[in-house]
Order: structure tokens, then sequence, then C-alpha cells
């Protein structure tokens, strides 16, 4: 899973991308709104952390004109309360609305539950044949036993499970895998694919040929 | 409202009562005893002028003179007969020297007393009204009649004076009543109105129809009051809000950087580098905290301005110097014009203000541009000026800018709380000085103080 985070508190932006990142999550982030907005336009993120008051294009019209083009689930994040502000936010198309100063735990569950419903999945567990995706707890299990996995490993199964019985590119796995700091032309998916396969099974993950990735539903 | 006898209404009502009583029973009575006065002088003359006649005729003609005893003769002549009788109502009687009258009309009423009171001329006896007259040649002569009717008369005016003035009395009270109510609704008004606004709604206004009554001044001023207490209140509000805006972000870094370092093991560098954030946050609270405590000792005037002799050319020349480090790491170029401006200030106070504009100067500047201070005196006034050749500020924040928490750009800018401004415009107002910017995008952007000498 591949966020954004749009903050231009430097201490807060670290804090928060540091979090995301312990969670699995690929990071990518930028300081003001023109920047946050170039980034949302281009990548395809699973979800943006976007905060409101922000130097050159504020929160609003960075959400305004993102959904112009895009559906890409967004938090707002304000040190506004006003419950005014809320409205404003949710009817200009933010899909969560989080006051700071926030709990990351609740922070980071919100993010699951907007991933979550983004991908049309209504419940935190995802059973694929004899294997258990909890998203919740981020826990992969065979067999009623867990399966351990590497952050990016588990992103990798996660992604597929979300999108399972379809075929995934290779392009969208490493848009959504990676963030902007990795050297997306490296073969790491490759390796990644393989090791699950190891601990899972090698047919939990089909091979299409030419297309991509896909698990079976 | 209504309680009695406290309330307006009722009290009012009471005077006006009292009053209208005091007005119709003095009308009354005068009226009854003018009339009761002028029904006895009508009867009174006309027994004078019958006792007058029975005297003129017991006296008889001249012709029998005062040599010799004179001889009673009742007898009246026709037209004098005339006078007494049933028909009218008079009748007399005529004593000699003993208690039993020796003549007396037919219509007398029997065993009428000889009066013995030689002063008196006049007497009431029951419902008779005599007069009567000791003279020669008999001893007492006495007219009287029955003023039975005349009784009657005065008591029926009595009665109609009493129930007229009864009823004006009823219509009196029932009108007052009414015109009291009528004069104290206004009050009625403003005291729910000034209740609801207790309550907590400050919108409510008092509706002011007649705005020249007394009342309606009142109101409008009551009114004028309401507005002010509004907007200082929603001022309040605005600015306590903003303070806690302000203090949401710096708690936000810590929870979140905290929770993120606590959540497993790390590289004593990640402890570092989040000991580090928060206590970058935490200066940033504490620098608000302390801006917010000043603000605060300004505006209740507890932070008494220490005057004396100073001169803003100095003031400006070491605040120049503190801050020269921060423009030197921007290429920033100060350029300083600085004459003597002498004046009676808090120089500790005006320093504050200096290094707040100058380091504004700096942040708000443009790499590698230029900012000018100056200081001058003229009229009695030290000025010091400071423009920069930041982006400038927009025409509709120029009025602003000195509001608290106001920012040109509403996002956070480098380590200003949004107080600077609004400091320093309270520092210089209490040494009864001004401040003021000016500004267009693109062009200088100057702030000037003035502080009189």
């Amino acid at each position: 899973m591949r966020l954004l985070v749009v903050e231009d508190e430097p201490d807060l932006l670290r804090g928060l991308a540091r979090a995301l990142r312990d969670e699995g999550y690929a990071v990518d982030t930028a300081e003001d709104g023109e920047d946050g907005l170039f980034k949302a336009e281009s990548v395809n993120y699973d979800a943006i952390v976007l905060d409101v008051m922000l130097p050159r294009l504020d929160g609003w019209e960075v959400l305004r004109r993102l959904r112009a083009k895009k559906k890409t689930p967004v938090l707002l994040l304000t040190a506004r309360d006003r419950s005014a502000d809320r409205v404003r936010g949710l009817d200009t198309g933010a899909d969560d609305y989080l006051v700071k100063p926030f709990d990351l735990p609740e922070l980071l569950a919100r993010l699951r539950a907007l991933i979550r419903r983004s991908a049309r999945e209504v419940r935190s567990v995802i059973e694929i044949g004899d294997v258990t995706v909890d998203i919740a707890a981020r826990i992969v299990s065979q067999m009623k036993k867990s399966v351990v996995l590497t952050a990016r490993e588990y992103a990798l199964v996660e992604y597929l499970a979300l999108h399972r019985g379809e075929v995934v590119t290779r392009t969208a796995l490493y848009e959504h895998l990676f963030d902007e700091s990795d050297d997306t032309l490296s073969n790491l998916l490759d390796v990644h694919v393989s090791n699950v396969r190891k601990k899972l099974g090698h047919d939990f993950i089909v091979t299409r040929r030419g297309h991509g990735y896909s698990i079976e539903a | 409202m209504m309680r009695f006898p406290r309330s307006i209404r009722w009290r009012l009502q009471l005077w006006y009562g009292a009053l209208l009583v005091a007005v119709l029973g003095g009308f009354g009575f005068t009226a009854f005893h003018l009339e009761r006065a002028r029904q006895f002088r009508r009867i009174d003359e006309g027994l004078q002028q019958r006792l007058s006649v029975l005297v003129d005729a017991l006296r008889g003609g001249p012709e029998r003179g005062p040599e010799r005893k004179p001889v009673i003769d009742v007898r009246l002549a026709p037209a004098q007969a005339a006078l007494f009788g049933d028909a009218t109502g008079f009748y007399f009687a005529i004593w000699m020297q003993g208690k039993v009258p020796i003549a007396g009309s037919l219509n007398a009423p029997a065993g009428v007393p000889k009066p013995d009171n030689r002063g008196a001329v006049l007497r009431m006896r029951g419902d008779f009204r005599e007069s009567f007259l000791f003279a020669a040649p008999v001893n007492c002569v006495l007219v009287g009649r029955s003023i039975a009717t005349e009784q009657a008369d005065l008591h029926t005016l009595a009665a109609a004076l009493a129930a007229v003035g009864a009823a004006v009395l009823a219509a009196g009270l029932i009108g007052g009543w009414w015109m009291v109510a009528r004069a104290i609704r206004p009050i009625d008004e403003i005291s729910g109105t000034a209740a609801r606004i207790a309550a907590g709604d400050l919108s409510q206004r008092i509706g002011t129809a007649d705005t020249d009554s007394e009342l309606g001044r009142l109101a409008g001023v009551l009114n004028s009051t309401f507005s002010r207490l509004e907007t200082s209140f929603a001022q309040q509000a605005r600015f306590t809000a903003d303070a806690a805006h302000e203090l949401r972000t710096p708690v936000a870094v810590m929870l979140t950087q905290t929770q993120s370092a606590l959540a497993r093991e790390r590289p004593a560098a990640e402890y570092r580098e989040t000991l580090e954030a928060c206590q970058r946050a935490t200066q940033r609270m504490r620098r608000l905290i302390e801006s917010l405590l000043e603000l605060a000792r300004l505006d209740a005037g507890q932070e008494p301005m220490r005057l004396g002799e100073c001169d803003l050319s100095k003031i400006a020349a070491d605040c120049i110097e503190l801050v020269r480090p921060l423009a030197a790491a921007r290429g920033i170029q100060i350029q300083a014009n600085l004459a003597a401006a002498s004046c009676r200030g808090d120089s500790e106070r005006l320093a504050q203000v200096a290094t707040n504009l100058l380091s504004n100067a700096i942040d708000y500047n443009r790499d590698g541009g230029e900012l000018h201070v100056s200081t001058k005196r003229s009229n009695g006034t030290a000025t010091l000026i400071v423009s920069n050749t930041g982006p400038g500020i927009l025409d509709q924040d120029l009025p602003l800018i000195f509001e608290r928490f106001h920012r040109a750009d509403r996002a956070r800018s480098g380590g200003h709380s949004g107080l600077g401004l609004a400091i320093a415009k309270a520092i210089v107002q209490a040494h009864g000085g001004t401040i003021k910017a000016e500004s267009g995008l693109e062009k200088m952007t100057t702030f000037s103080v003035n502080v009189p000498a």
C-alpha cells in the first residue's frame, strides 16, 4: 500500500511517515499544497493524508482540484474542530476527517478502513483457500497457523488479496508497494513474490505472463 | 414586575389614585358648600325681608308717638299677610315679656320656643330656619320657615356629586392603569431582552420603535452596549479558538512522535530524533504560552511601561546587530539611516518591538533582498521605520495584520506564533504611540512606529 502524506510541519511529517512505514506502507511526503497536488495527481496512491493548513495551496484547494481527476481516498488532518469545518471537509470530497492532536492508533485504523472501503471490502479478514489475511492485525495465517512475513511481503499479499480475482500488473505493484525513495528498476518485486510462494505455497500467487500476478478468489 | 407594592406600576397607580381622590374630593366639597351657602343666603334674605316688614307693621304709624303707651296691633295689611302662610311656607310669632307668644301666623309650628340669645339674629331649629329681633314695641319678633325641601335637595346634590366623583375616579384609575402599562411596556421589553442576553443569547436587541422618547434613548444606549459586548465576546471566543488551534499542532507532533517511537524498539539515533522533535514542539508551545501571557498582561494593564529617556536610534542600532546574522544567512542587505530620535519610553519594550519588526522583515523578505531601517524625530514624535523587499501584504490583509493570530498565509510560517505584531501594537499603544503598515504587492512593505517624545 502506498500513501501520500501532505503536512507542512516537518516534525509531524517525519513522525507520521516513520509510523506509517513501520506499518509496512510505502510513504511519499510533500510539505506544501502544490507539491502534494502534483504527487497526488501523478501517482495512484491507496490513500492520502492531507493537512488543511498548507502553504502555497491549502488542503481544501488541493482536495477540490484532486477530486476533479481522481477518487483516491483522502483523510483530512486539521487543527480546526468546528462542525462547519468537518462538514466542509466531507462535502469537498474528503473520505474521513481527523482533528489534531490525534492518536496514532486511531489514524492507522482509519487509514486501514479507508483502504479497505476503496477496495469494496467490508470485513477486515479475507479468506483465500486455507490462507487468512487479517488486515487489522496485519497477520497472515495458513491452516490457523500464522506465517511470518516481512513488511514488504505482507504488503504484497495484502494488495493482491484486496484485488483477488484481478490481474495486478507489475507496474501497479511497483506503484503501490514502493515509495519514491525506492529504486523501482530493481528486481525486488520478483524476490518478494518468490519468498511469499516459499512460505504460502507456489500456487498462492499465479503469474500471468506478460500481464502480472493474481490471487484466485 | 407585578409585585405589590414594590412595582413601579403599583406605586404610580397608588400615587395617581391618591391625587385623583384629593382633587375630586376638593371639587365636590367646594361645590356642595357653595350650593349650600347660596341656598341659605336666599332663605335668610326672605326671612330678613319679612322680619323688617313685620316690625314696621307692628310699630304702626308715626302719629302714635313715643309718649303714648304703645298699642299692639298685629293685624297685617293683605299684601303683608300674603308674605306668610302655607303658600309661602313662612310663619311668624310675636312675644311680649312672657314665654308664650301673644300672636303668630296660623302655619307656625306648635310651641315655637322664644329665642333667648340677644346676640344672634338667626338660628336653626330642626328643619326650621328662623330669624328674630328683640325690638319695641313688642319684646321679640320671629320669622321662620321649614327648609326640609332645601335640605333634601342638598342631600340629593351630595349624593350626585359623590356618584359622579366615584365614576370619574374609577375611569381615572382604569385610564391611569392603561397609561402606566403603556409607559412601562418598553421597560418590560428591555428587561426581557436583557434577561435573554444574560442567558447567553448575545444577538438579542431591544426593538426601538420611537427613538426620541426617554426609554427609546435608553434602549438605543443599551443596544449599542450589547453590540460592543457581542463583538468583544466574539473576539475573545475567536482568540481562544485560535490559541487552542495553535497549540494543537505541537501537541500533535509530540503525540505522533512519541507514540510511533514507543511502538517498537529503535536505534538510539531514532530516539534522539524523536526527543529533538518533541523539544522543538515544546519550545514552540512555550513561546506561544509566553506570548499569550504577555498579551493578557498587556491587556489587563498589569505590565507597566518603565518610561524613561531613551533614543530610538540607539535601540534600533542594537537590534540590527542582534538580527544581522539572520539577515546574513539569507543574503539580505541591511541599510540603516539612524538619526537621533529621543523619546520617553521603556527601552526594553521598544527594543522588543524593533526586534519583532526586524525579524519579520527578514523572515518575510526574499533571499538577497533589502532591509531599510531609519529613525528620525519631528514635531515632538520619534519615528522608527522598517521596510523590506518581501512579497508584500495584500490590501485586504493590511487592516488585519495586527490582529491576534492573523497570518497573511494562514499556514504556519517559520517560528511565528502570529502574536508578534499584536504584542508590538499593544506595547506601542501603551506608550501612547501608533504603529502602522503600508504595502502593495511587489512594493516595499513598510512598518512605521511613532512614539511621543
